[in-house]
């Protein structure tokens, strides 16, 4: 993990309350992988206060030779929601500034093994990491099936989804009407031609405890990432706990996820 | 101490999350997360939340308790260039007793006992790891039905001087401000033998969801924390500084150099950085810097002759 200044590359809006950000990776540093987040700075002032999380939605290596004029910085990107001061703030951050960046924080999605077929679901916002893994896994050759779960057609962002993902939103206004959860207990299996699943999940609470559920029933393996309150975002103020679902205390989403082993949670648990 | 800017426990964890990011041996000295003899999981969620220049969190202590303490985190606070103060939690007196005699009986009893300097022959990986320790008197006594210690100047002093007892390293009392006057609790724990006081631990304080009507926090309350609580810290150094004659180190809020410059001018001898890590983990050494240019500045050789500086 680096601390840095990095530029605003892009910050456009997705959807309504939606937006993509995309700053300059610094060199040097390691590669965001998908799953992980890096924190940032709003503002220099007092208030808000503390550094927000954000999940990579994507990255790009740097382009051209070192020594080629022209070549670009990697490229770093994330979707968020405005919904609060702090990401009020980072809407109104011009392309050109520069925003104070943690980051890569936190433990990745681990790579499929062999043989399995991908189920990859993103609910809401959570849908930034799944698009990165989704594509970091298409790009390795892998045909994952991306299920993206959304209220309405209305909240759709504009962004390029990859060719067959299954859209399901919770009005019927567009693709599959219901919920990602229902169509993958309806589909999934099916959709993977009998071959052995493996759950990816990103998104709002009561999707991941549902998908949980279900994946235990169907003894599929899953892995989720969590979300959770957080001061530091490097393990060490016990702030971001979620609890075990073993009931054996709580795992900090920061350094012990965001990514978790789906059987680790008690996902729905949390406030 | 090398220097009068520390980490402050809860903020710093044991040293090695930021290891990436801060040379935490830059610091004067690192103040571990509290130690309880039994291991906590911590409060439920969630536990921390947002307010305005300021957080509340209600952790819980979580740790792994002192056996894990010594057996896991120990070893690699041996290696640290900095002083080591551990600090120290319980809900009752013998459980502080038993957090430190265990620690004793790990790290010798007499290498230590004065506080070590960097590049001095004893730091580094020959270090006993632990430099002194801070006692965090804000934990509710379970025998005298979970008031906190730290708010009644007989139980500081007695905890104070049981722990006396048993070594010979600094020890730290960490002030509470939630009391009429902290002012008492800094002479008892200067009665009970303290070497230091610092202060201010977190001011209790409450946000409540209105949407949801219920408090933010799962535990209700929480210790809040920034630059909110800075005046309260600085008021409270400069009471308690003139009411003690052993050293005051002050915390509550410090963001900047001139925060710390504050403390320092109001009495304090050295500062600690808390939250302000969380905002940005290179505070400390940006506070330090600070520090060292005011001083040249002013024409300030030593760090204790700033509190003299303050004018009515």
């Amino acid at each position: 993990m680096r601390q840095f200044e990095a530029e605003i590359l892009g910050n456009r809006r997705v959807a309504e309350s939606w937006r993509e950000l995309s700053f300059a990776w610094e060199s040097g540093a390691a590669a965001p992988e998908p799953g992980q987040f890096f924190t940032f700075k709003a503002s220099a002032s007092s208030d808000p206060l503390l550094r927000r999380p954000l999940a990579f939605s994507g990255f790009a290596e740097a382009d051209g030779g070192a020594a080629a004029s022209g070549a670009r910085a990697a490229k770093a990107s994330a979707i968020y929601q405005v919904r609060g001061q702090a990401t009020s703030l980072l809407a109104d951050m011009a392309i050109g500034s520069r925003i104070d960046i943690i980051g890569s924080l936190g433990r990745p999605f681990p790579k499929p093994l062999e043989g399995d077929v991908p189920v990859i679901t993103g609910g809401g916002i959570g849908l930034g990491p799944v698009l990165f893994l989704d594509a970091e896994l298409r790009a390795r050759g892998l045909e994952p099936i991306l299920v993206l779960g959304l209220r309405s057609s209305s909240l759709l962002p504009s962004i390029k989804l990859p060719e067959g993902a299954v859209l399901c939103t919770d009005d019927g206004s567009a693709g599959f009407r219901g919920t990602t959860v229902d169509w993958i207990s309806r589909n999934a299996s099916e959709a993977a031609g009998g071959k052995p699943l493996r759950l990816y999940a990103c998104g709002p609470g009561p999707m991941l405890a549902a998908l949980a559920d279900l994946a235990a029933e169907r003894s599929w393996p899953g892995w989720f990432s969590a979300e959770q309150w957080m001061a530091c975002g490097v393990g060490a103020c016990m702030g971001c706990a979620l609890p075990r679902a073993d009931g054996k205390g709580y795992l900090r989403a920061c350094a012990d996820g965001p990514v978790f082993d789906a059987r680790d949670i008690a996902w729905g648990a949390e406030r | 101490m090398a220097n009068p800017v520390g980490l402050a426990s809860g903020t710093i964890g044991y040293g090695t999350e930021y290891e990436d990011l801060v040379g935490v041996d830059a610091a004067g000295a690192l103040y571990t997360k509290a130690v309880t003899v039994e291991p906590r999981a911590g409060n439920r969620v969630p536990r921390i939340v947002e307010t305005p220049s300021g957080m509340l969190n209600s952790i819980g202590l979580a740790n792994p308790g002192i056996e894990a303490f010594i057996r896991d985190k120990l070893p690699e606070l041996r290696t640290r260039r900095c002083a080591v103060i551990v600090n120290v939690a319980g809900g009752s007196e013998e459980e502080y007793a038993r957090v430190v005699e265990l620690i004793e009986a790990e790290a010798g009893a007499e290498a230590g006992a004065e506080p070590r300097l960097p590049g001095a022959p004893e730091a580094g990986a020959g270090g006993t790891g632990v430099d002194g320790y801070e006692i965090n008197v804000s934990c509710p006594n379970v025998h005298s039905g979970g008031l906190a210690f730290g708010t009644d100047p007989t139980q500081v002093e007695r905890l104070t001087r049981a722990l006396r007892g048993l070594t010979r390293r600094p020890i730290i009392v960490k002030l509470t401000p939630n009391v009429t006057d902290i002012t008492a609790i800094a002479r008892a724990a200067e009665a009970g033998g303290a070497d230091a006081v610092s202060c201010i631990n977190t001011l209790v304080g409450m946000t409540i969801d209105i949407a949801r009507c219920r408090p933010h926090l799962a535990m209700g309350t929480g210790g809040l924390s920034g630059p909110a609580v800075l005046p309260v810290g600085v008021a409270s150094c400069y009471k308690a500084s003139r009411a003690v004659k052993i050293p005051v180190i002050g915390l509550g809020g410090i963001m900047s150099a001139d925060d710390a410059l504050q403390y320092l001018l109001a009495g304090a001898r050295a500062i600690q950085v808390g939250t302000g890590t969380f905002v940005d983990p290179r505070c400390a050494s940006r506070v330090l810097s600070g520090i060292e240019a005011w001083m040249e500045k002013n024409g300030v050789a030593r760090i204790e002759d700033i509190a003299g500086m303050l004018r009515p």
